[in-house]
């Protein structure tokens, strides 16, 4: 349990949060001040934003908990996981979606491929993020549970009402601002905690030791390679092929959450900065995440679930002031995760589906009015979710299974239509359909496939191979786009030297 | 410099603001949690983590009040 320094700490720094997120409200008066933050953000926000939304909560329980479990091989999930794909994010793809004066993701493939193409990569995108957000206040729900034995119900919504508040006031802009703060705090509280930790458990060295003596199941938790029969789910075939060429492209490429942040620049220039500083950042996320689980193994060997690591860690290991600082770097990363959720399943919605198929042409005030009513919609839907993800054995695995189901063939579409002007409409739209039903098809039958404990990474290489192949096929039999209908959606070396003229206004 | 510039520089310095003086207050109130703990150690981190905050959030205070000076008196 918190003690009073704590638990002050931890009131002070949730209705600061409120506070300056409901301050964002004044610089709201569009609906591209709420969803695009005006474009007028510098990229060093953007940057901490990115990083910040993407390790949230979940890498905090779900990683240290992985750590616990498999060791440091989860470790890849950040390093080459995350940081070419980043860079790769930032030179080619960020400047065509921010040239094109996007708001989403779909809404490139819709004018690349056609409507259903974009309507349906919507659709499926808010599922997730429907679906994520009750898995995000379960996990802070675990960590409530544990720290101050409150009841599940009552942390999944304070979490919701202090969040959602800001959110629907102060739009993208609340939530950029708010991530910058929490960057700030979860770097200097998880430090604060590999610190203590290693003092605790004797160094570095010390710990190797002690965790190599402790059987057999716990020889390979230093190996960062694991071989192709690895029980745990990351067997090196899975990280090169699912994880490298698949998963960590879609998420940074063809995430709307991510790439989102990134269109909320001032100019093209700092659209690109801030993916290359978040990569930055990145590289020092698995010191963060991944030690406390590995010190938990020494510390706490007995644990019934992986995913107790790290809240463990907390209660045990740090002192009154810092426990309170590092809970309110945990439900930081937690309120980031899920006001970034909430922000860009709004922009999606109003956007990709209300914007053209309900109510066209409206003023601006209007969808204004509808992205803020749809993120209180949202934050109904994943309170009344979040008991589902109970049933995972880890959180962290729970999303990524969500993901399996779509990013590949997502990614595969978004690869062809960039690279590729043969793709055609009819080519994108049946890669997505019959890829997603394919991923959702291996996840099923998941036993008589693969012999892994969760093939995540496999199901997102197949997926992603197979709706690869669909396209190209499809393509090479339907009628081509003419030059003027790829105009400014296809990939030309240009785009690598030149500066949009935007730039240059500002 | 055109107005959409400055309008966008003074935004800028008053997100900061808002953010130095959140960052700021947090460090203060971290520094003044070493009188709770109980062994050097954990004194120092305290008081470590308390600085860098309160270093970080005063150097966002002092920069966005340079920053809306300069953008305010050029209106």
């Amino acid at each position: 349990m918190l003690s009073g320094i704590d638990y002050f700490i931890v009131i002070a720094y949730i209705v600061g949060m409120l506070l300056l997120g409901l301050y964002f409200k004044k610089f709201v008066s569009s609906s591209e001040d709420y969803f695009l933050g005006g474009k007028s953000l510098p990229f060093w926000a953007i940057g901490m934003s990115i990083v910040v939304s993407d390790i949230g909560a979940l890498d905090f329980v779900g990683v240290s908990g992985q750590a616990y479990r498999y060791g440091i091989a989860v470790g890849n999930f950040d390093w080459v996981g995350s940081v070419p794909a980043m860079l790769l994010a930032a030179f080619i793809f960020i400047p065509y979606f921010w040239r094109g004066g996007m708001y989403t993701i779909p809404e490139y493939l819709g004018r690349r491929y056609n409507k259903s193409v974009r309507t349906i990569a919507s659709a499926t995108w808010i599922l997730f993020f429907a679906l994520d957000l009750g898995v995000l206040f379960w996990a802070s729900a675990v960590l409530l549970n544990v720290l101050m034995g409150w009841p599940i119900w009552i942390s999944i919504l304070s979490t919701a009402g202090v969040v959602g508040l800001y959110t629907y006031f102060g739009g993208i802009t609340a939530v950029i601002m708010t991530d910058v703060v929490q960057m700030i705090i979860m770097f200097i509280g998880g430090f604060a905690l590999v610190f203590l930790s290693l003092d605790a458990v004797g160094g570095w060295e010390n710990m190797v030791e002690k965790i190599g003596a402790m059987g057999p199941e716990y020889q390979s938790h230093f190996d960062i390679i694991r071989p192709i029969d690895t029980k745990s789910p990351f067997p090196w075939t899975g990280i090169l092929f699912g994880l490298t060429f698949v998963m960590a492209n879609a998420y940074m490429i063809g995430n709307q959450s991510i790439v989102q942040r990134c269109l909320t620049a001032k100019n093209e220039w700092h659209a690109k900065a801030s993916m290359i500083f978040g990569s930055a950042l990145k590289m020092f996320i698995p010191i963060l995440v991944l030690f406390p689980g590995l010190m938990a193994v020494v510390v706490h060997p007995n644990l019934a679930d992986g995913d107790q690591a790290l809240p463990m860690m907390i209660k045990t290991i740090l002192p009154p002031g810092l426990v309170g600082l590092m809970f309110a770097a945990f439900f930081a990363g937690l309120m980031s995760s899920v006001d970034s959720l909430l922000n860009s399943t709004a922009t999606l919605f109003t956007k990709d589906i209300y914007e053209p198929f309900i109510k066209k042409n409206a003023d601006d005030q209007h969808y204004l009015k509808v992205g803020q009513i749809t993120t209180l919609v949202l934050l109904g839907l994943g309170v009344a979710t979040a008991p589902m993800s109970s049933d995972f054995p880890g959180i962290y695995v729970a999303i990524q299974t969500f993901m399996s189901y779509f990013q590949g063939p997502l990614f595969a579409i978004l690869l062809l239509g960039i690279f590729w002007k043969r793709s055609t409409q009819w080519g994108g739209l049946s890669a997505l359909v019959i890829g997603i039903g394919f991923a959702i098809f291996l996840n099923v039958f998941k036993a008589g496939f693969f012999t892994i404990e969760d093939p995540f990474l496999y199901i997102s290489w197949w997926s992603f191979l197979l709706a690869f192949i669909i396209n190209v096929v499809v393509s090479l039999m339907t009628k081509k786009h003419t030059k003027a209908e790829l105009d400014g959606l296809v990939f030309s070396s240009k785009i690598l030297t030149q500066t949009s003229s935007i730039n240059k206004t500002l | 410099m055109n107005e959409a510039y400055r309008t966008t520089k003074i935004k800028t310095a008053q997100i900061n603001q808002a953010l130095g003086v959140f960052i700021f207050t947090f460090g203060i109130i971290i520094t003044i949690a070493m009188v709770f703990t109980e062994t050097f150690v954990q004194q120092m981190t305290d008081l470590f983590a308390g600085l860098v905050l309160m270093g970080i959030g005063g150097g966002m205070l002092w920069k966005s009040k340079q920053t809306l000076k300069k953008y305010k008196e050029a209106n």
